[in-house]
């Protein structure tokens, strides 16, 4: 899993309605019509929402070109599960980022 | 916070090849955030960071996905500020995955001229994540399950 994606895992868990849309698909998969009900929010910002999981590869959607019904896929969730390794992984690769940066700034070529 | 959440622990220890007010820097300027926050695959615009350096002041960084655009934001607000040596970030639960986590970052300088750092981050989870988390775990047998079936 790269960071990136890693990021974009947090990042969809960081929204309580897509938490709450994760809880109701662990009773079983549903249709976003269905996912939509419980919240005050349009059918198209429930959509949203589906997608932003869906790219995180926290839901899988179905096939059938009607009803596209959402279910959670394994996994991203297993990766959301081991967050505390993830979270490290995520640090440990914006502190190689760091590393990099203080030895370009020191490296490069100063004219001042 | 909820009273459910539950918090964990992270240490990470690094060794810059750099002066201790160099990496200081790193931490508190913009400019040089940018060039580092990412984490890969991410740009970091310097226009989206806000900090205002002092106690009780805002730390924000915003990093962008190269590949799809969507934005994830940190957001904290320092509690300990000590020039060069130590700061204290509280990372708020609001718009997070987590329920709060405050980061510690204590740079030490060696007397070879590198700079010793100690990253601490206590992450708070609440019980919703941690349910969250054994769907995962179960999902993720089931997973399994269907594949070997597949066979």
């Amino acid at each position: 899993m790269t960071t990136d994606q890693l990021t974009t895992t947090f990042a969809a868990l960081a929204d309580p309605t897509r938490r709450a849309i994760l809880a109701r698909l662990a009773q079983g998969e549903a249709t976003v019509n269905e996912l939509a009900e419980p919240f005050p929010i349009t059918l198209q910002a429930v959509s949203k929402h589906v997608k932003v999981l869906e790219r995180a590869g926290l839901i899988a959607r179905g096939r059938s070109a009607q009803m596209r019904p959402s279910r959670l896929q394994g996994t991203g969730l297993k990766q959301a599960a081991d967050w505390l390794a993830e979270y490290r992984e995520f640090w440990d690769d914006r502190f190689d980022r760091l590393d990099d940066h203080l030895r370009d700034i020191q490296r490069g070529p100063r004219h001042d | 916070m909820t009273e459910a959440a539950t918090a964990q622990e992270l240490t990470i220890t690094r060794t810059f090849d750099a002066p201790r007010e160099l990496v200081w820097k790193a931490w508190t300027d913009p400019e040089h955030l940018a060039r580092w926050w990412g984490p890969r695959g991410r740009s970091t615009p310097v226009e989206s960071i806000t900090i205002d350096l002092r106690p009780g002041g805002t730390f924000r960084v915003s990093s962008i996905s190269d590949e799809h655009g969507d934005e994830m934001v940190t957001i904290g607000t320092f509690r300990e500020l000590v020039e060069p040596e130590r700061l204290v970030l509280d990372e708020a639960a609001e718009d997070s995955w987590h329920d709060g986590a405050e980061s510690e970052v204590t740079l030490i300088e060696l007397e070879d001229g590198r700079t010793e750092m100690r990253f601490r981050a206590t992450i708070h989870t609440s019980q919703e994540m941690i349910g969250i988390a054994e769907v995962g775990i179960t999902s993720g047998f089931d997973r399994l399950a269907e594949q070997l079936a597949a066979r």
